[in-house]
């Protein structure tokens, strides 16, 4: 599959503080590709320098196969879309009249304008001030304009902040629409592990500037697959005769972990602790939720 | 094109008008108060007065008329967080470019109103000196390019301040230094673009307090200092779009 974003060891510093180091990023094309990472991890800048909103101190960008620069950047965002942060607005003009300049400067017909509009149900809304919207419509306002153009690519940076329940799932039903209907790949950003797990296919997961992960989300969900809590009659030697069968193991917050599922690992390490003296008091399973898995490679916590 | 047409379409129910209406009503005003009770001697010298007035006038009210126009247009980017949906759909310096010209625009719209005021004023309180029309576009000419050196100073602080309060304080506080530069040393004075309002008056005014006889004297057109300060908008201009353009949004 072709990639529509690829970055190369992309690096943002200000002063002494590097925010984004050494990022190299592979959104391929027609996928949602979500980008998580705790608040202040490097996302939202990340994203910019995708968009030449920010300059960046090292690397390579390449947007739709070709390399990102000063001169050809306003040729290669016409055919992208984007929601950065917060929904961009003149609040003295009508919804139709925001999405009317977009258009002017998208060099994209009227028509167009309409389509939007339906697509982000804001048709009834059109000829009301964009300050008067409330900030559900805000946000899809800003996303009506993000898809004028009928953008290859769109990037929003946390589409579903300030939305109520039922907003965000207006959201991100629209981005899975766009993406099966219209083939769009769509780069978005979200603190929320749900919100990505619900919408995504792809992930990345960014942490203090550095990509810690980036694979199928299927891939990480891999990482969430059962392991065995065991508590024997004396854990620390059952632990160590474990280890010397070469069975994988470990040991975190006093409790002893045998991290497989398969049935034959499990019976052998029985018979092996049965066989050495040791007596198993408990057994059971338990199911690492993704959260586990952030909090692992993160670790920091999330929502 | 594209770009300056989308330019004006953001001025859309803002009414910016009223922004160079309001100050050409003040200044119609006061000449309406000056002249209320002129005699024949004033009405044989009213242009004079009043390209010798006219100036001094705009030395206090220009500053803040320029603040409140930059202010009004920029403040919608900043009010809307628009900067960076913008500089995806063009250039960082085409924007900057496009919104001083719409800015200039007004200026432009004043600078008409008040040359418009003069004949307007003659014919209503039927100024017996005939109207130089040399001095009137030499009138025009000063005003618009003191008034675009202000204005640059002014669309820079309203594109970079988050909040408007401080280019507009600028504003206010450049009309009073104008205005007090007049009794400053003029090498001084020659530092402070606020005071080039009244650095091209065609005539120079000496007051006796005996008599209490106000004559004016012709003065010759300073062109080393308006080429001089023509250049120095235009670096001020570079400079200052420079500052701009690093500006990361």
């Amino acid at each position: 599959m072709k990639n529509i974003i690829e970055t190369r060891a992309l690096t943002k510093q200000y002063k002494n503080q590097r925010v984004v180091s050494e990022l190299d990023l592979a959104v391929p094309e027609g996928c949602i590709y979500g980008f998580l990472g705790p608040n202040g991890a490097g996302k939202s800048t990340t994203m910019k320098m995708i968009l030449g909103l920010v300059k960046p101190t090292g690397g390579q960008i390449r947007v739709l196969g070709q390399n990102a620069d000063a001169k050809n950047r306003i040729a290669l965002l016409r055919s992208t879309g984007s929601l950065i942060e917060s929904p961009a607005f003149y609040g003295h003009l009508t919804g139709r009249e925001n999405l009317s300049l977009i258009a002017d400067l998208k060099q994209t017909g009227k028509k167009e304008v309409d389509e939007v509009l339906r697509t982000v149900r804001l048709t009834d809304a059109q000829h009301k001030k964009a300050s008067q919207y409330s900030l559900g419509m805000k946000q899809r306002l800003g996303f009506a304009a993000a898809l004028l153009g009928h953008p290859k690519l769109l990037l929003l940076d946390e589409p579903t902040n300030g939305l109520d329940p039922a907003g965000i799932q207006e959201m991100r039903e629209l981005i899975r629409r766009l993406c099966e209907q219209y083939g769009i790949t769509v780069f978005v950003s979200s603190h929320l592990l749900s919100e990505i797990d619900q919408m995504a296919n792809h992930v990345g997961i960014i942490n203090h500037g550095v990509l810690i992960f980036q694979d199928r989300l299927s891939a990480l969900h891999e990482h969430s697959r059962a392991r065995m809590l065991l508590h024997t009659t004396d854990d620390e030697t059952a632990l160590r005769i474990l280890k010397q069968a070469a069975l994988p193991c470990a040991c975190a917050h006093g409790r002893l972990y045998l991290n497989t599922g398969k049935e034959a690992d499990i019976l052998r390490a029985g018979t092996l602790l049965f066989s050495n003296g040791l007596g198993i008091l408990s057994l059971a399973e338990e199911q690492r939720s993704l959260e586990d898995i952030f909090l692992e490679l993160t670790g920091r916590s999330v929502m | 094109m594209t770009g300056l047409f989308v330019e004006l379409k953001k001025g859309r129910h803002k009414k910016l008008w009223l922004v160079p209406l309001i100050f050409l009503i003040v200044l119609f005003l006061w000449s309406a108060y000056t002249h209320q009770n002129a005699d024949a001697e004033d009405l044989a010298a009213g242009y004079t007065n009043m390209f010798y007035q006219v100036p001094l006038m705009n030395t206090m009210l220009m500053p803040v008329l320029l603040s409140v126009l930059a202010s009004r247009l920029c403040d919608m980017e900043i009010k809307g967080q628009t900067l960076k949906l913008l500089y995806t759909l063009q250039q960082k310096g085409s924007f900057y470019d496009l919104k001083f010209v719409h800015e200039c625009f007004y200026l432009l719209l004043f600078t008409i109103g008040e040359c418009l005021l003069f004949p307007l004023s003659g014919k209503l309180y039927h100024f017996t000196e005939p109207l130089s029309l040399p001095l009137l576009l030499r009138h025009g000419v000063v005003l618009f390019l003191a008034g675009t050196v202000i204005l640059i100073l002014q669309h820079i602080l309203s594109l970079l301040c988050q909040n408007q309060i401080a280019p507009l304080f600028i504003g206010l506080a450049g009309a009073f230094l104008g205005l007090f530069s007049m009794f400053f040393p003029p090498a001084l004075t020659r530092v402070l673009p606020w005071s080039y309002f009244g650095a091209f008056l065609p005539y120079g005014m000496e007051y006796d307090p005996a008599t209490r006889i106000m004559s004016f004297y012709e003065l010759p057109f300073p062109i080393g200092l308006f080429i001089g300060y023509a250049v120095f908008g235009i670096v001020f201009y570079l400079v200052c779009r420079s500052i701009f353009l690093k500006k990361e949004v």
